[in-house]
């Protein structure tokens, strides 16, 4: 069935049955991948998808379902499903739908980038995978070459008269590549995200792939201790993303976070600002607005080191009597509407990664951290985590490190921020950092 | 699911780009979720997912595509755009149908979706209250509930035609510990290819209050020391350690590409001779249990390491051709989204001879992680992490005080070699397990073992 036919279908029938408001929130995409393996594709892939999630107020509470059928015999089962939700939940929670603002301008779409035809993408990807085999020496095979179109189409409808939609594309390309040395194995990986391929330079992605895998040959490990360290962009940003929820008003109003009642306090460095720019110019998580309809705005959520606003839903806003910062979103279509950040960064600073080593003179240069999704408790901030990069000495790149782990509180680390890099990293999340000199961090090796 | 026209006419217009295997992939998923915090539901959400996914092998190549609109019309478009990244040299046609029965794996007493939601509630309600009450200083808990019900219909150009219903249902628990300046968390989750009798066979409220005594325990814990020790781990949640280090590695996925640390080692030792480790498919109403795999071939048990030397690796359809290996029955995916590939089902490391007792009598000093949370690793390099939930200092042969905060590192293979007990006490606990296929059930486990030198991570 057509969108936005269904859209209204379902929400007069559901207030046909009974609801007294209702939303219809469509998520529907498109995505091309060609994963190549020694020069030939090994995998291609191409789909097409949609769905609906539907929320309405049945009897003063709020019901959730959803479905990917898009046929009109399932609409029935989404009435019946969220009648039976609506139930089991508390009427204080009852979620209030919202009819719209104005909207800034979003120009997130771009045609073009589909147009390149097939085989020219896989020309593309051939490129990437060359350069990176030949980027080092040391280059044995590729681990992933993958390059990818994706389209996302967001589209809200509710009783409230509220019928907004709009789509973004992005093109990237990945690859990690495998050096080795003997028995010992390293992995070096770089991408590229955007909206012109005229930006997307293979070759370049590729050497950085091979160059930062071969870099990691010849590690060894350091003694146990307190070490000053370089945090580089990249490791920076899966920190901060493992943590982003510590800054929703959800968490801390849960008791989740440990951020609840202290706006206005200082805690952090005063060289760090942290913003959540959803309209943030070719950002990767720019949206004109959330999952609930809220334009999308640009906040300061760390400025010079302090907290100065949480991140909101409209429940969580409402609760602290706010407005929404425009932060609501689901995770997907079975997902109730959260918390999320958009383009979530810490602002650059002026030090150039030379002047971060020298500013430091002995330490750490750590490029990646591994197991974030187990080795952080996101209640306590604490993390433990195995941790690989370079041994800086008198402010230079002395030699590559492996096996160990590095252990801290996040909470702690940011009062611990000694300098901010002038590089920027952004994560294909819409995340990112700059690289970060911090203090104070402890570090398991032999 | 699909009419047998739709099907034959999508598989040959798949054959007819030159494919020599075409599959068609088809799910409906009904999924129905309740989550609780601090005894009242937070959210309670139903879900139909619905979809097609259609592959196409080219020799050893594979072109993937799916949608949620499974109209002929849109599934031979898909079939047919294949044809723009690969050609084959020879037209094949379809050849007859198979049908396959599959034997019933995991008999279902209750089926969820009978169930009524406020029933489900009831349960996690009673948990929550159980934990909430274990100590005063449990300050939140978190209790949920899932349930699938998923029909799956796997066809292919190989004749194959097969359906299988699977069922799923899981109770999460988590309850956590606050002091004025610290937190720390305790969580189980039990499930099972089962219906809502999982809810008889666990006891919630016992559940909860365990998942309350570790984060009581963790917040009176002190920070761990670091440093390379010996460690023992215990049974359930512990083989996360085999499923990391090792699991990972034996995939198909990893090895074809020759991007694993085990590839080319069959039949070598690539573990210490007192381990033993098994992937099996088969168990009755296991969580990572079914008749057949996301390719239609039936799942089965299978050996991978026999007193230290491997033995096989887990292999699909595709990663088989590149190998010249038959499929082991281990291709899975999360949904239609996901083209299938190699992975693991319920992986354990088996029974050994000696007792806990004995293990922990044996050790003088070192680290005794009572239960794993989760971690990661890269089959590239076999370098791996795991976070310790509940640990204890092991001291003259005795457990002593709780450590918070401790992580276990290492490469896989030298932790395997490392192993130097096993104990007796084989328990299997559940997880999902993430990879390029998607999110899958999968069942972690072994008894409780001892790796002679570990580096741990900590902050003391």
């Amino acid at each position: 069935m057509e969108r936005q036919a269904l859209q209204k279908q379902i929400i007069d029938e559901a207030l046909k049955q009974g609801f007294t408001d209702c939303e219809v929130f469509y998520l529907g995409g498109e995505s091309f991948e060609v994963l190549l393996m020694e020069g030939e594709v090994s995998n291609y892939e191409n789909s097409s998808e949609g769905g609906i999630s539907f929320r309405g107020t049945y009897q003063g509470r709020t019901g959730y379902a959803s479905m990917e059928r898009l046929e009109e015999e399932s609409i029935d089962y989404v009435i019946q499903a969220a009648k039976e939700n609506a139930m089991l939940m508390p009427e204080e929670e009852c979620e209030d739908l919202f009819g719209g603002e104005a909207y800034p301008e979003f120009n997130g779409y771009y045609p073009e980038l589909e147009q390149v035809c097939v085989e020219k993408r896989i020309q593309l990807a051939k490129r990437m995978e060359e350069a990176a085999l030949n980027g080092a020496e040391s280059i044995a095979s590729l681990d992933y070459c993958v390059l990818g179109i994706g389209k996302r189409e967001v589209a809200i409808a509710n009783s409230l008269g509220l019928d907004i939609s709009y789509t973004k594309n992005f093109a990237s390309g990945y690859v990690s590549a495998i050096a080795r040395n003997g028995d010992e194995t390293k992995k070096g990986s770089a991408f590229w995200k955007g909206r012109d391929w005229g930006d997307f330079d293979p070759e370049e992605t590729g050497r950085k792939a091979a160059r930062r895998g071969a870099a990691l040959l010849g590690a060894g490990t350091v003694n146990s201790g307190t070490y000053t360290a370089v945090l580089d962009g990249k490791a920076m940003t899966s920190l901060l993303a493992a943590f982003s929820g510590i800054f929703f008003a959800e968490n801390a109003q849960k008791g989740f976070s440990l951020l609840k009642d202290r706006l206005g306090e200082k805690i952090a460095a005063s060289c760090v600002t942290l913003r959540d720019d959803a309209l943030l110019e070719g950002g990767y998580a720019s949206v004109p607005f959330d999952s609930e309809g809220v334009a999308g705005k640009n906040k300061g959520v760390i400025q010079e080191g302090c907290l100065k606003t949480l991140l909101y839903n409209r429940k969580s806003a409402k609760k602290d009597g706010v407005a929404s910062t425009g932060n609501g979103f689901k995770a997907g279509l079975t997902a109730p509407v959260k918390t999320a950040c958009t383009n979530f960064y810490i602002q650059k600073g002026d030090k150039s990664l030379e002047e971060l080593f020298g500013q430091m003179e002995n330490g750490l240069y750590i490029t990646d951290f591994m197991g974030l999704h187990a080795g952080t408790n996101a209640v306590s901030g604490d993390f433990s985590l195995s941790a690989e990069g370079f041994i800086v000495e008198n402010g230079k790149i002395e030699k590559p490190v492996e096996q160990i782990t590095i252990a801290g509180n996040f909470y702690t680390l940011l009062l611990d921020i000694l300098a901010m890099g002038e590089d920027m990293y952004f994560a294909a999340s819409g995340k990112g950092s700059p690289s970060v000199l911090v203090k104070n961090i402890s570090v398991a090796g032999k | 699911m699909l009419k047998k026209s739709v099907v034959e006419n999508t598989l040959s217009a798949a054959l007819g780009t030159g494919a020599d295997f075409a599959e068609i992939y088809m799910e409906q998923s009904k999924r129905s979720t309740i989550s609780v915090v601090n005894g009242r539901v937070e959210a309670a959400q139903s879900g139909m997912d619905y979809g097609i996914g259609i592959r196409l092998f080219f020799q050893n190549k594979a072109i993937y595509g799916f949608a949620n609109d499974t109209s002929e019309k849109n599934l031979i478009r898909i079939a047919r755009e294949a044809a723009a990244a690969a050609r084959g040299d020879r037209v094949y046609t379809l050849q007859g149908w198979r049908r396959m029965n599959m034997a019933c794996m995991n008999p279902i007493r209750i089926m969820p979706d009978e169930v009524e939601k406020r029933k489900k509630a009831e349960k996690l309600f009673l948990a929550a209250e159980a934990a909430k009450k274990y100590s005063d200083i449990i300050t939140q808990t978190k209790t949920g509930c899932l349930d699938i019900v998923k029909d799956v219909f796997i066809a292919n150009t190989d004749g194959l035609w097969a359906e299988e219903q699977r069922v799923r249902s899981r109770f999460t628990v988590e309850a956590i510990a606050s002091s004025a300046t610290e937190k720390q968390s305790g969580h189980l989750g039990p499930g099972g290819s089962l219906g809502f009798e999982l809810f008889e066979q666990i006891d919630v409220e016992e559940k909860a209050r365990e998942a309350a005594r570790i984060a009581v325990t963790m917040l009176g814990a002190k920070p761990c020391p670091a440093g390379r020790m010996p460690v023992v781990i215990d049974n359930g949640f512990g083989g996360v350690i085999f499923h990391e280090a090792c699991g990972h590695s034996l995939e198909a996925t990893a090895v074809a590409r020759n991007a694993s640390v085990f590839a080319g080692k069959m039949g070598e030792q690539i573990a210490s001779s007192v381990v033993t480790a098994i992937d099996d498919g088969t168990i009755p109403n296991g969580w990572g249990s079914a008749a057949m795999d996301d390719e239609g071939t039936p799942t089965q048990r299978n050996v991978l390491i026999e007193n230290g030397i491997l033995r096989s690796y887990l292999v699909d359809k595709l990663n088989g051709r590149r190998m010249g290996a038959k499929s082991t029955g281990s291709s899975r995916r999360e949904s239609y989204r996901f083209a299938p590939t190699s992975r693991m089902t319920n992986t354990f490391i088996d029974n050994g001879k000696s007792t806990p007792a004995e293990i922990i009598a044996n050790t003088d000093f070192g680290l005794y992680a009572k239960q794993m949370g989760g971690g990661s690793v890269d089959p590239a390099t076999g370098a791996f992490n795991f976070a310790v939930l509940e640990g204890y200092m092991i001291r003259d042969g005795k457990v002593a005080e709780p450590v918070r905060g401790a992580t276990l590192i290492g490469k896989g293979m030298e932790v395997l070699m490392k192993i130097d007990m096993v104990g007796n006490n084989l328990a299997r606990a559940q997880g999902m397990c993430g990879s390029i296929s998607g999110s899958i059930p999968t069942d972690v486990g072994q008894p409780m073992i001892r790796v002679k030198e570990m580096t741990v991570g900590g902050r003391g």
